[in-house]
């Protein structure tokens, strides 16, 4: 008998404690390839999307029910299955620049001048750097940090 | 988790999850530390998402590679 099932993957949304996202995607690996019950071809851990895993299964819902009962660190199965479309975006992750022009008002989360805010001098999207200057500085030092060391505060225009 | 994040290096060439000095698939010793986004292959045969992105190998993937 044909079964079409492997073509008709599904994807679930897996709750996780926090930061525990990388671990509950390998506890998922290793349950899997022990027993035969439960199928799950791929685990996703986007990075934008903290406290969840996506997972790839040809499985129903209780399946995957099942399986967040044996994995630690995986809180609950999220009601409802999405499909690979609705997640394929995370696949492919957009550079920590977009969305960063010249003039932007960032404020630095991180490195010795955390908590300043600056504006974006000149942004390099092949490396993934922006450089900026402090607001606050008497004199205009320019500095170049990485794309995801800033968080936007105001933009100059709109896009 | 940074501590383990940090001891964890990936592939530039093929993404895959190296432990040790160099990629088992691709010989080469060019790896980064700094990565972000995972992927776990279980199936490759049967999972879309690893055709979506060319994975004909099981393992453990990262999404992007600095």
């Amino acid at each position: 008998m044909m079964i079409m099932a492997e073509y008709t993957n599904r994807v679930y949304a897996i709750k996780t404690t926090a930061k525990q996202e990388r671990t509950v995607a390998d506890n998922i690996e290793k349950v899997v390839s022990e027993q035969k019950d439960i199928r799950v071809v791929a685990v996703i851990v986007p990075e934008e999307l903290k406290g969840y895993v996506l997972v790839e299964s040809p499985d129903s819902i209780a399946r995957i029910e099942q399986l967040v009962e044996q994995i630690p660190h995986a809180r609950a199965v999220v009601r409802g299955e999405t499909t690979l479309a609705e997640v394929e975006h995370f696949l492919v992750p957009k550079p920590v620049v977009s969305g960063i022009v010249e003039g932007t008002i960032v404020e630095l989360v991180a490195g010795p001048f955390k908590g300043e805010k600056a504006v974006v001098k000149r942004v390099d999207p092949g490396k993934e750097e922006i450089t900026v200057e402090l607001y606050e500085s008497m004199v205009p030092i320019p500095i170049t940090v990485r794309g995801d060391s800033v968080r936007v505060i105001d933009r100059s225009e709109d896009r | 988790m940074a501590a383990r994040r940090k001891a964890t290096r990936v592939c530039r060439e093929c993404h895959r999850v190296v432990e040790g000095e160099s990629c088992v698939v691709c010989s080469t010793a060019n790896l980064s530390e700094d990565w972000a986004g995972y992927l776990v292959i279980i199936d490759p045969e049967h999972s879309e998402i690893a055709k979506k992105m060319n994975i004909t190998m099981a393992g453990k993937y990262a999404l992007k590679v600095r």
